[in-house]
């Protein structure tokens, strides 16, 4: 008699104390099938031969280029030195070949051209703050400010272009890395000898 | 025996209804969990939760989840778990490898951006990541599936670019009179820093990864999960306890702002052990401990 009455109770308890879960593990005591998940490495892409690495470093590539455009187009306005003024125009140049092949290259990919970190602060990347400094300098502040921030970017971006070019597998990827490699460094050598 | 009941002093009464009903439970307890040494469970805390505590064991400029093969590519991560997580891993590197965490099966890799004080490095005195069966009905915490191994996912809002898309939460441990915030909160001394971050706990079922890391996993809506991520997971909750106090402005994370906090996690716990986790602890919602057993 007791029993019946004390496991009504007990089912009230369990039911009022928000432990709900409580009547139907009974039935859960066998799991519930479990889907059996398609063990990719890769988001599923038709007719490609890209690797993980191959987009991560197009889609970073395209990130820092459409960090350091703004960048540069701030020197026309900030500086009268010809050979600051013409350097900023190759590099721009340069870099806005990379970013349309990038962009291309993540079309073909099927993969997002988002940045996976935008709004973060990332190696080789000019901040929102240090961008606000940028405007307010002019003259040679800014130029110091300028070269500090275009060394870092092109060095940053050799060095993951090299990385690229060890872990990444797509042809067209890989002569995008190798390019980005050759123009950064001797963009890199360039910097060096102009007027600070 | 039920008609000597109402001759019972009324405070052994309850006593022996309290015991009985004691007894009912671990008796239905013992039943459901189908276990032989399913005893202790007879006082079983009624919250589906199982804990790894891993300290702090490297830090690198790497992200095998968003950067797999870019070395230098990421800002500062900090990495929990796992002691051989760089760039360049993949499932086979982290199981059998080394961990920090306890219980020392779990070798998966968990990793955040490097909080800075005063640009010093600053590291977790206690880095928990608890796997919880909560935020959905009863009957969806009752068909959790154990995470798949391999499953590499992101949590945070890695495109925060203020507060409001964030849902970083910042506290102070032992200092619930500070209000919660998505970005640094002021600590006093003798407290600590901690931040929160819960992982989405609904999975499309397919995809050990995505092309944004986070789209094949989703969170719950309306305590259930939605149609497209039908497969309900634990919930991972990354609690991180920094030993900081005090004015936020010497604080940043590698990654910007505090809203800018996120998580990364790789699954690499054996299968069997994640599997009688997610049985014995969280479809019976009892809480475990770092052993996977009952408390």
């Amino acid at each position: 008699m007791r029993q019946p009455t004390a496991f009504t109770v007990l089912a009230a308890v369990l039911l009022l104390g928000g432990c709900g879960a409580g009547p139907r593990d009974a039935a859960s005591t066998t799991p519930p099938p479990v889907p059996a998940p398609a063990v990719t490495t890769a988001p599923t892409r038709t007719g490609t031969a890209f690797n993980p690495t191959d987009i991560a470093w197009l889609q970073l590539t395209a990130a820092m280029t459409e960090r350091l455009l703004p960048v540069l187009d701030l020197v026309p306005a900030r500086t009268t030195d010809p050979v600051w003024r013409r350097t900023a125009t190759e590099v721009a140049t340069t870099r806005r070949a990379d970013l349309d092949r990038a962009r291309r290259l993540l079309a073909d990919a099927a993969a997002p051209t988002t940045n996976p970190h935008e709004g973060h602060d990332m190696p080789g990347m000019v901040t929102a703050q240090e961008l606000t400094a940028l405007r307010a300098a002019s003259g040679k502040p800014f130029l110091r400010l300028l070269a500090g921030h275009l060394r870092a970017h092109l060095a940053q971006s050799v060095r993951i272009a090299e990385a690229e070019q060890q872990s990444g597998v797509q042809p067209a990827t890989l002569a995008l890395a190798a390019a980005v490699v050759r123009t950064g460094t001797d963009e890199l050598a360039r910097l060096d000898h102009l007027p600070g | 025996m039920d008609r000597a009941v109402p001759h019972v002093p009324r405070r052994l009464r309850l006593t022996v209804a309290i015991g009985a009903l004691l007894t009912l439970l671990g008796t239905y307890l013992v039943s459901t969990t189908d276990r032989a040494d399913a005893a202790p469970v007879a006082n079983a805390i009624r919250v589906a939760e199982f804990p790894a505590d891993c300290t702090y064991s490297h830090r690198l400029p790497d992200d095998p989840i968003v950067f797999p093969g870019l070395p230098g590519a990421s800002h500062m991560h900090s990495f929990f778990g796992s002691k051989v997580t760089n760039a360049k891993t993949t499932l086979p590197d982290l199981v059998n490898s080394p961990t920090t965490c306890n219980p020392l099966v779990d070798v998966s890799s968990y990793w955040v951006p490097t909080l800075y004080r005063d640009n010093v490095a600053v590291e977790p005195a206690i880095a928990t990541f608890y796997y919880l069966g909560e935020g959905v009905r009863a009957d969806v915490v009752a068909n959790t599936q154990p995470f798949p191994q391999g499953l590499r996912l992101v949590a945070g809002n890695a495109k925060a670019t203020g507060p409001n898309d964030s849902i970083a939460r910042w506290s102070c441990l032992h200092a619930g009179q500070v209000p919660p915030s998505k970005d640094f909160v002021n600590c006093p001394s003798g407290t600590m820093l901690e931040s929160y971050l819960d992982f989405p706990q609904c999975w499309n079922g397919r995809d050990l990864d995505s092309p944004d890391h986070k789209s094949h996993l989703a969170y719950p809506v309306n305590q259930a999960c939605p149609s497209t991520h039908p497969v309900h997971v634990p919930k991972l909750r990354q609690v991180l306890r920094y030993p900081v106090t005090g004015d936020p402005s010497h604080f940043r994370l590698a990654s910007g702002p505090g809203y800018t906090m996120h998580g990364d996690f790789f699954n690499a716990w054996p299968v069997a052990e994640m599997a009688r986790r997610v049985q014995d602890c969280i479809r019976p919602v009892i809480k475990c401990g770092h052993d996977g057993r009952p408390i």
